[in-house]
């Protein structure tokens, strides 16, 4: 078996450059159709696929010509984007072969990603994919990779916990409040605060299907504004009181130097709830909440260090997952590469030509004995120039069919049949 | 049959145990890939549990619930059922450790008193008792597991309080659903324990001509089911909830086991089957 695969990459990510440079990099879907569709007709390369996110812009290119077109790709971006970004050596990485497909598999399970194991570039990749099969730039070999990468990932994602745990201090409010209560359709919320921490953290809430959110502020005209937003409800500061009535999460984040809420108010307050649970994110520096008030029965009050200190042992949780993680994705590539031993379409013409060769060698050596040996070589032209035609119309087959997956497979499937070729490589 | 019926009675801790690790490995994250395909195991638990019972019940011509080992076994059975039953219906693995640990023990005891002694009392054939105390057993088993989720409960309540997010943390469900299920068992227990408890008056009364209102282990369930039944009223009318109630809920299951034990075995009684 032989380690070879027409297949290459260069990209640039979030380990390489700043987000400046990784912004004027990026493709939009239309520039990726437009590039794809060039690259095809121009640089002689079978597939590509753009994987484009604010994180990286990567190109994969795959066909025997691949070497020589990812240089001249890397030029026409530069032309095309009018940078000199993905020729330069410091902010790009090239892979090629099987290191290629390992950086692949990685990037799919989240696990090159800034936020490690975070799941949304599998869904972007997803979406590179579609749109570069869409418009016929996908072939067997990218066909492959992406479909063999989805298993790793999911693999990945359902035998480790890379992706487990809340990583953002926002998210960790969501996940304990999902400790306390089971379910948030009839919950309410109250912001005390109406500036962009609370705010992004009532869109989190809002998100995971709480109804109701008040809006509590100094200034009301900006708590009605927020209010309007979350098709909620806006209360001055003086009216904090009424607005805690019956209320199940509160999130703070004002810039005041007091504590905004005491015992002395929050108590009759879960009297009058009878102690039901009530979770309190205090999310302001210096802190808006008294933390006296988490003496009080059925209060549950995390600030931003409790909050940061769930997202860091998450964080440390996830990277005790990466060995485990990388043996996924290494079993991964070696099913692959198998995969592509038996079915890349050089190794199925290969092994056709070679049954054909045969076939052709024993009739030649039948014939030896009767004909002068004069004409042989005449013989041995004639019947390999046959071979070639024969050939040459089983791999416009191939080719053909390369752009969907299953053809091609029902295809090499039935050349082995037919041929008795072995499935296995050799 | 005896044979047949020891050999499984034998093997049903080790499957108890069996199942127990399971979950303890899906309670630590040990287990990762198909933490969703418990349930057959349990079935295939309750089935074998079952058939043990059956030949049990028809070679000795009694119910089941007769001596110490069929009445901790029946326990453990029931509990088993019910919580097969919690967990299809709310998909949720993570109390299994704790509630399968808990018919691992039952079933454990049962075992140290494993005997093949055909039933003689007239009273334990009769199959109107059978259903009394069948009834019973489940209503013990309910008000078995709302200990179990109150127990859970103040594990949880106290992860959150002191910001303790461990193993516990992250396994142990949301504090208002260990509520709802404590409170929710409480009130099937009462159901099911009163249902047996008059069941059982009434039988008596037709089979004796008495309720045996002096019969100590008689006295004692009427005692645990007015307690639970007016423990959860007050609990109503007060609105008590939340840390409360499951104080409550525990503290009243410490009390009905410690009597229980006490009655069972140093106290005369026409309910003293073995």
């Amino acid at each position: 078996m032989t380690d070879y695969i027409p297949l290459g990459y260069f990209g640039i990510s979030h380990k390489t450059a700043s987000v400046e440079i990784r912004d004027q990099a990026a493709l939009s879907p239309d520039e990726q159709r437009f590039a794809l569709s060039q690259w095809i007709k121009t640089f002689g390369i079978d597939g590509a696929l753009i994987v484009s996110t604010c994180n990286r812009t990567e190109i994969y290119v795959s066909g025997e010509n691949y070497a020589v077109a990812l240089p001249e790709i890397r030029q026409w971006l530069n032309d095309y984007k009018q940078c000199s970004y993905f020729t330069d050596e410091q902010i790009t990485t090239t892979q090629s072969g099987y290191t290629a497909v390992n950086h692949f598999f990685n990037v799919i399970s989240g696990m090159d990603s800034q936020i490690l194991g975070e799941p949304q570039i599998t869904g972007q990749i997803k979406e590179a994919y579609n749109l570069a099969r869409d418009i016929g730039a996908a072939d067997t070999q990218i066909n492959k990779l992406y479909d063999f990468g989805m298993r790793a990932q999911k693999m990945v994602r359902t035998h480790t916990f890379l992706s487990e745990g809340a990583v953002s201090v926002s998210f960790a409010g969501v996940e304990l409040a999902r400790k306390i209560f089971n379910k948030f359709e009839n919950k309410s919320v109250l912001l005390i605060g109406a500036g962009e921490t609370a705010e992004l953290a009532a869109i989190h809430f809002k998100d995971k299907g709480i109804p109701n959110i008040r809006i509590v502020n100094r200034t009301e005209s900006r708590a009605k504004a927020l209010a309007e937003k979350f098709d909620g409800k806006a209360y001055p500061l003086s009216g904090l009181n009424e607005a805690l009535d019956d209320v199940d999460i509160v999130i703070s984040a004002t810039s005041s130097k007091e504590y905004i809420l005491t015992t002395e108010i929050l108590n009759p307050v879960c009297k009058k709830r009878n102690y039901e649970p009530i979770f309190i994110i205090d999310l302001a520096m210096p802190r808006d909440i008294d933390p006296e008030v988490e003496n009080i029965d059925g209060v549950f009050l995390y600030n931003l260090d409790n909050l940061n200190g769930i997202v860091q042992a998450n964080l440390e949780k996830r990277k005790k997952e990466i060995p485990k993680a990388q043996e996924i994705i290494d079993e991964s590539i070696a099913e692959f590469k198998k995969w592509m031993m038996s079915h890349s379409m050089a190794s199925v013409i290969g092994r056709i030509k070679k049954h054909f060769d045969s076939i052709r060698q024993k009739e030649l050596d039948r014939l030896r004995n009767k004909l002068p040996n004069n004409g042989m070589e005449e013989i041995e032209y004639l019947t390999q120039s046959i071979m070639n035609k024969v050939m040459h119309q089983h791999i416009k087959m191939l080719k053909k069919s390369s752009s969907d997956l299953e053809k091609y497979q029902e295809q090499v499937e039935l050349f082995f049949e037919l041929y008795e070729v072995d499935g296995e490589a050799d | 049959m005896k044979t047949i019926s020891y050999t499984i009675s034998y093997l049903l801790p080790l499957f108890y145990l069996a199942v127990v690790i399971l979950y303890y490995r899906i309670f630590t994250g040990t287990i990762r890939t198909h933490p969703n395909k418990t349930t057959p195991f349990l079935v295939g638990l309750l089935i074998i549990h079952i058939l043990e019972l059956a030949i049990r019940t028809f070679s000795l011509s009694t119910m089941p619930l007769s001596s110490i080992h069929d009445s901790f076994s029946f326990l453990a059975l029931s509990i088993l059922f019910v919580y097969i039953i919690i967990e299809l219906s709310l998909n949720n693995r993570a109390s299994g450790l704790f509630i399968l640990s808990f018919a691992f023990i039952l079933e454990v005891i049962s075992t140290f008193y494993l005997t093949w002694e055909k039933e003689t009392s007239e009273l334990l054939t009769n199959p109107y008792f059978a259903i009394h105390a069948s009834m019973s057993v489940m209503g013990y088993t309910a008000l078995s597991l709302s200990a179990i989720y109150a127990l859970m409960y103040i594990i949880q309540n106290r992860n959150l309080k002191k910001k303790k997010m461990g193993l516990l943390y992250s396994q142990l469900p949301a504090l208002s659903y260990l509520e709802k299920m404590s409170i929710r068992s409480v009130v099937i227990g009462i159901i099911l324990l009163g249902l047996g408890i008059m069941h059982g008056h009434i039988q008596s009364n037709r089979v004796f001509g008495t309720y045996f209102p002096m019969d100590p282990k008689v006295l004692l369930s009427d005692a645990i089911w007015l307690f639970y039944f007016f423990g959860y009223l007050l609990s109503r009318i007060m609105k008590w909830r939340g840390r409360w109630m499951a104080n409550l809920a525990l503290s009243g299951f410490f009390v009905l086991l410690i009597v229980s034990g006490l009655v069972m075995f140093f106290m005369e009684s026409f309910h003293r089957f073995f």
